[in-house]
């Protein structure tokens, strides 16, 4: 009989699942609330679509801009490109796009709306920092993003969220002692605080939905390149070197924190709750119990 | 990889298709005669390791069984990391037939212990007027395709064009161009 050298981690999918479904409930209360205030939802949703459609449909260009990453050919950087087409083809994923940010720090990520609109990035940093083999631990990573489609699932679960904080800012302006606003059982205020309740709770939700996401990148990675331990050197190198780092040079890429492979944030008044990556002694802890895992089978 | 999978971020390996390696045997004629491509009696099979003690335990299987087969055959094998880190095992022998039926074999192994995922690409070489040129099997298309180095890292496109043009109807060629991937620095 066939064994499976690699495992599967339910746990992980159990906690998607109820994140995605959580978050659902809270979106059709709000859609609830706002259908009986008499908001005109029908526009709102199209007007937030019509946005997150621009998002979704740039977000490679967008976060490139941001990050003042420039996409490379393969005479610029044959080695990286190589390491990426070898990857590439052992998941059999269309080559996704290279760039490189030109950064001290030790980073990488991933965008796009779909396999074949799909680029990676490195810093020059990682690529002096991390051994060959760590390279491609941080690459598989990146390219387990793009086969998870987290863009596309992190665009349309921030949907609502994004509609509520829309509300948010705009209720904001609006005189709520004016009474033709009201055309159903909630006044304005009302309406306004759900908005913030839902945008607060559906902000936790995601930023849950993030982390969970990052382990499955994790997983993925040792996947393709069949060695957990990489990965966990990899990030307990990247950390490291980042902890260092000046906090002006930290200030500069926050834009792009969602993206990276650890966020440029340090310091213990940051809470795992709030933050897009869980912890690295989550990731490492996860990793350690990957390589049992594989070795016990 | 499934919708649902990638929703719930559920990585898999990708499955290897291993049985239209064959097809190389019975295109042989067809290679020699039509595209005048000679076997140069080398081949190589890339895969990536696992760090695990069952995948070892799998590699000294592959050895054992390559030594045996050795015996029979007059196959010359040697092991070799490349530069990226996979591992090639790269196979000697006159007859392409039996290049192709090791290759097979040793893949087969690896699938029978669960390993077969790790596979990346078979190389075969052979020989024009022109210089060497390889079959690169795609373990995970299931398809072959040339690749024709030249000086430096350059490849002679119009060269792999033309064999692909002849060899369309004789072997499953991969039809996507974007994923004929280079092997630069083969050891085969």
């Amino acid at each position: 009989m066939k064994r499976q050298w690699y495992g599967r981690d339910t746990e992980l999918s159990i906690r998607m699942i109820l994140v995605v479904f959580l978050l659902t409930a809270v979106y059709l209360l709000f859609i609830g609330v706002l259908w009986d205030a008499g908001v005109p939802t029908v526009w709102i949703i199209f007007l937030a679509g019509a946005m997150l459609a621009a998002q979704y449909f740039f977000s490679d260009k967008l976060v490139l801009m941001a990050t003042r990453a420039r996409e490379v050919s393969p005479a610029d950087a044959p080695e990286l490109h190589a390491r990426i087409e070898r990857l590439a083809a052992m998941v059999d994923l269309p080559k996704p796009k290279v760039a490189i940010m030109e950064h001290d720090m030790p980073n990488a990520f991933a965008t796009g709306r779909s396999p074949s609109h799909s680029v990676v990035a490195v810093t020059t940093g990682l690529m002096r920092t991390l051994s060959d083999e760590e390279i491609d631990a941080v690459l598989a990573h990146e390219l387990s993003h793009i086969r998870n489609r987290d863009v596309m699932v992190m665009t349309i679960a921030s949907f609502f969220s994004t509609v509520a904080y829309f509300l948010v800012r705009s209720l904001m302006y609006v005189r709520f002692d004016g009474g033709d606003r009201r055309k159903g059982g909630n006044p304005i205020i009302v309406v306004w605080l759900v908005a913030l309740l839902v945008w607060i709770v559906s902000f936790l939700l995601l930023r849950a939905l993030s982390r969970y996401r990052e382990l499955a990148a994790d997983r993925g990675s040792a996947i393709i390149t069949g060695a957990p331990s990489q990965l966990a050197s990899a990030l307990t190198k990247i950390s490291g070197v980042m902890g260092r780092i000046p906090k002006k040079d930290l200030r500069e890429v926050q834009g792009a924190n969602a993206f990276f492979i650890l966020p440029a944030v340090t310091g213990e008044s940051i809470m795992e709750l709030f933050s897009t990556h869980p912890s690295l002694k989550t990731r490492l802890d996860r990793l350690e119990r990957l390589s049992q895992e594989i070795e016990r089978l | 990889m499934s919708w649902l999978d990638a929703l719930l971020g559920r990585s898999r390996p990708v499955k290897s298709k291993l049985e239209r390696l064959f097809a190389l045997t019975t295109a042989g004629i067809t290679l020699e005669v039509k595209a005048e491509l000679k076997p140069a009696g080398r081949a190589g099979i890339c895969f990536r390791p696992v760090t695990s003690s069952d995948f070892d335990a799998t590699r000294r299987e592959v050895e054992d069984l390559l030594a045996i087969s050795a015996k029979d055959t007059t196959t010359k094998v040697e092991q070799t990391r490349d530069k990226f880190g996979y591992l090639w095992i790269v196979l000697e022998d006159e007859d392409l037939e039996d290049l192709v039926a090791t290759a097979h074999m040793i893949s087969l192994t690896l699938e029978e212990h669960g390993f077969g995922e790790r596979l990346l690409a078979a190389v075969f070489k052979f020989v024009s007027k022109k210089g060497p040129a390889y079959w690169i099997y795609n373990y995970k298309r299931g398809a072959f395709y040339p690749f024709v180095p030249r000086t430096g890292d350059e490849r002679d496109n119009a060269e792999e064009l033309r064999i692909q043009a002849i060899m369309a109807k004789e072997m499953p060629l991969e039809p996507d161009l974007s994923k004929w991937y280079a092997l630069w620095g083969i050891p085969v």
